[in-house]
């Protein structure tokens, strides 16, 4: 799926896996539709997306105070863990330490989202991608089949987003007073007005 | 929330929220850390009864729960 990115898609895509990456050094670091958000404001990646966002009044102030008020409900260990560990007295990044002396580095984190599947129905989930965002990117795929686009960019990375609606990037939007049809329709203009 | 002192000495406090979200990470640790040892112990060789009996669950539990992990 990835061969057909832009080359600002991928870069959001890896902005993103960065932003997943932050306050959660421990355990499953999944990017989720919030963390493809902080790449599509991002200023340095640009394009229809960012632009429409812009225009709709989220910038990257705003994506990361929506992500700090949607704590991740997944199995992997966030700073904000250890510093609740801390306080009954266990050390995680001991615990991490004699973990990863007798299994390996990583050996946390693939574990981590070992404990997030189980009888849930996420065995198959992408790696390294919440089913939220798997999803989203689906959608991405769809809407620039729909669009007879042969290519996926950002815009389609947004439609995706907005499409799947369920995601914590959707409610962030919404929660920041973005009407996600809206958007939808202010995207498809700046395409065909790009076109 | 990052001050070591700080918290400390909340946690020793009787402030709810604290104290759950201690019991939060806790449950996610322990989560973790039997997602490894029960991966650990099926590569080893152990049945589901025997990994059942050392975590003190049903082997039906352990089962359901980690029946996806490799070689199932």
């Amino acid at each position: 799926m990835f061969e057909r990115f832009t080359r600002p898609a991928r870069e959001v895509v890896s902005t993103a896996r960065k932003a997943a990456g932050e306050g959660r050094p421990y355990g499953d670091r999944a990017i989720g539709t919030e963390h493809l958000l902080v790449g599509l404001v991002d200023g340095g990646i640009g394009g229809i997306a960012h632009d429409a966002l812009r225009a709709a009044g989220v910038d990257t102030a705003v994506v990361t105070a929506g992500i700090a008020r949607h704590p991740s409900t997944g199995q992997g260990l966030s700073a904000a863990d250890a510093d609740a560990l801390r306080s009954v007295g266990i050390d995680l990044d001991a615990v991490l330490a004699r973990v990863e002396e007798s299994f390996g580095p990583g050996a946390l984190d693939s574990a981590a989202r070992e404990a997030g599947r189980g009888s849930r129905g996420r065995r198959r989930a992408s790696r390294g991608l919440t089913p939220a965002a798997r999803k989203s990117l689906e959608l991405a795929l769809r809407e620039a089949i729909r669009l007879r686009h042969t290519y996926i960019g950002t815009e389609h990375l947004l439609l995706g987003i907005l499409r799947g609606a369920d995601g914590t990037g959707a409610a962030i939007l919404t929660e920041a007073g973005v009407d996600l049809d809206v958007l939808r329709g202010d995207i498809e203009r700046r395409l065909r007005e790009a076109a | 929330m990052t001050d070591p002192t700080g918290l400390a000495a909340a946690a020793s406090g009787r402030d709810p929220r604290v104290g759950l979200r201690a019991a939060l990470a806790l449950r996610r640790l322990a989560e973790t850390l039997e997602a490894l040892q029960v991966a650990n112990a099926r590569a080893q060789g152990w049945s589901w009864q025997d990994i059942a009996e050392a975590l003190e669950v049903s082997k039906q539990a352990v089962h359901k729960k980690y029946a996806h992990l490799r070689g199932e």
